[in-house]
């Protein structure tokens, strides 16, 4: 690639060099215009905000006049404030109800779905179809679906003999209900993703072990599950990140409520920094944030490297 | 016995990956009294538009809808550009500082979108950018990371040898680019157009956070105001919600093969 230079006729040895030098001049500075417009939003709308984040939660402002300079006192006040301790709680608690829910419901149907049938195709679609949802749409269908009167829910366990819970305004039922459009939403996605792990196993493994007489629950644990690892880790990093990052279902269908039942982090910083314009408390209860995700994936990069995939190729 | 076991359980998941949406589509044509007294199953009769005619005219439907298509259709115009072009210059150019920057690319993928918002929108504030189109369209515009890392992967799959066949008649790195990768690239390009709009139309933070008036009120903020306010009003917010969804699922239907393989190719490096 950095030899564009033409063959035609031959060149002295010092022109030659000169030559490799212009072309290769050429192409790095090709290289820059072509990465100029994305490097410039990447450093002005990503990095530069990163930075100013972390700078922002040393301050106190809020939005108009100067901001002063408050050191690590927004720091202070959060780790002494009990609603951001809720409201960290209520995060794992949103994020524990969503994985492991999610992660093995998409498994089981990978498995069922991991073989020659009529329809796969098609299913495979079908499992798709919520993923693209708009989730301010689904809040609003899912505070319907669970509505205590006219809600499917509760007129199905009204069939049954059941009176069902008020869902959305029962501190005890209002993650759940909130969690489940998440499972919902991305278990077909996840799902997708761990059978195209699943397809890439060689068959010649099941068929080996099958000879030495082992069982498929056997097989599962000693081939499936191994091979599957780093499928199953991209998942489990990628959509735990996601989901430590609820808002959409939480502003639509209960604003935090009921009494900070569903007060996740997300919402509280958006409180705090664009209703309250609290932007340095904002700003410290992000980095929060940020740092709960990184300490979680990097726990999971831990937990997975300790457990090495055996290499087959 | 066991096979018919497992086709009823996937029949179970695909009945309730559909559910939600055909409940939702029948009970925006039901009359508002029906969608309160009869089961959400049961098929709307007679059938009636008022509801969809209602949000129409008394809420701006139109205007939300609109605002949402120049929004996501910016972003997604941006993106696939500006995208492609710094895709290229990762996966087939060397220059110094590439790997570097690739690696801080990704590395940027962990960071939470809470975290930018609130310098965004001083950035949007210093520029005058609030509630105008630019302030929305902006940071996303120019590609982002997970954009890139999608049509980089996949330009490296292209053998070099077509690419060196064009150099050796003469071509520049933007011929190359434009005339033998970008014809061989249109699944990845739909792919990332499709995720990109479909992403952007969902959007509800940024449109929260850096506009409020109505000239550019897209249809997240506006369906979710019309709940604010018509909490139990099912009739009308479910026939909002139906035409807030509709544009998602023609798209979906007519890109689902690419989405498909391309979130199958998502685990698979």
């Amino acid at each position: 690639m950095i030899d564009n230079i033409p063959y035609d006729r031959p060149v002295p040895g010092h022109r030659r060099a000169e030559r490799r030098l212009a072309a290769r001049v050429r192409t790095v500075a090709e290289a820059y215009a072509l990465l100029a417009p994305s490097l410039a939003g990447f450093l002005l709308f990503l990095v530069a905000p990163i930075f100013g984040v972390a700078a922002l939660s040393l301050f106190d402002w809020n939005l108009m006049g100067a901001p002063s300079f408050v050191g690590l006192d927004n720091y202070r006040e959060l780790a002494a404030d009990p609603e951001v301790w809720r409201a960290v709680l209520n995060t794992i608690y949103y994020v524990v109800l969503n994985i492991p829910a999610q992660t093995v419901l998409a498994l089981l149907l990978a498995l069922a779905l991991n073989r020659r049938m009529r329809g796969g195709k098609a299913l495979r679609v079908v499992f798709v179809l919520p993923w693209m949802a708009m989730p301010v749409a689904l809040g609003i269908i899912w505070s319907w679906v669970f509505d205590p009167r006219y809600g499917v829910v509760n007129q199905v366990l009204g069939m049954v003999g059941i009176d069902g819970p008020n869902w959305l305004t029962d501190p005890a039922w209002a993650m759940p209900v909130i969690a489940s459009v998440n499972v919902w939403q991305y278990t077909g996605y996840t799902m997708l993703i761990l059978l195209a792990g699943l397809q890439a196993i060689p068959h010649t493994l099941y068929e080996a072990a099958a000879i030495d007489g082992t069982t498929p629950v056997q097989r599962f644990f000693t081939i499936t599950l191994p091979l599957l690892r780093p499928s199953l880790f991209f998942v489990l990093v990628t959509n735990t990140i996601g989901s430590f990052q609820i808002f959409d279902t939480v502003f639509v269908m209960t604003q935090g409520g009921p009494g900070g039942a569903t007060d996740v982090l997300n919402f509280h910083i958006y409180q705090q920094g664009f209703q309250l314009f609290r932007s340095g408390y904002a700003s410290a209860l992000a980095m929060v944030l940020f740092a709960l995700i990184l300490l979680v994936t990097a726990a999971q990069f831990l937990y997975f490297r300790k457990r090495t995939v055996y290499d087959f190729s | 016995m066991k096979r018919v076991a497992l086709y009823l359980a996937l029949l179970a998941g695909a009945v309730v990956s559909v559910a939600p949406y055909l409940m939702t589509l029948n009970s925006a044509f039901k009359e508002p009294a029906q969608v309160l007294t009869t089961p959400a199953w049961e098929p709307a009769f007679p059938l009636t538009f008022d509801n969809f005619a209602q949000v129409w005219s008394e809420y701006d439907m139109a205007g939300f809808l609109l605002h949402s298509l120049v929004y996501a259709g910016a972003v997604t115009a941006g993106q696939v550009v500006f995208s492609t072009m710094a895709a290229y210059a990762f996966g087939r150019m060397s220059f110094p500082g590439r790997d570097a920057l690739f690696w801080g690319y990704l590395a940027t993928m962990m960071v939470p979108q809470i975290v930018t918002l609130v310098p965004l929108f001083l950035i949007m504030r210093e520029f005058g950018l609030i509630d105008t189109y630019l302030g929305l369209i902006l940071p996303t515009a120019f590609g982002t990371p997970y954009g890139i890392f999608l049509v980089r992967q996949y330009f490296r799959t292209i053998p070099r040898d077509l690419e060196s066949a064009a150099r050796i008649d003469g071509a520049g790195t933007l011929t190359v680019l434009v005339r033998v990768l970008l014809p061989l690239s249109r699944p990845i390009l739909a792919t990332l157009a499709t995720i990109t709009f479909i992403t952007t139309w969902n959007t509800l933070l940024w449109p929260l956070i850096v506009t409020n008036g109505d000239a550019t009120r897209v249809v997240t903020l506006g369906i979710s105001a019309l709940k604010g306010q018509y909490s139990s009003q099912y009739h009308l917010i479910l026939a909002a919600a139906a035409l807030a969804l509709l544009p998602l699922i023609v798209i979906f239907l007519l890109f689902q093969r690419h989405i498909v393989r391309s979130i199958a190719l998502t685990g698979l490096k």
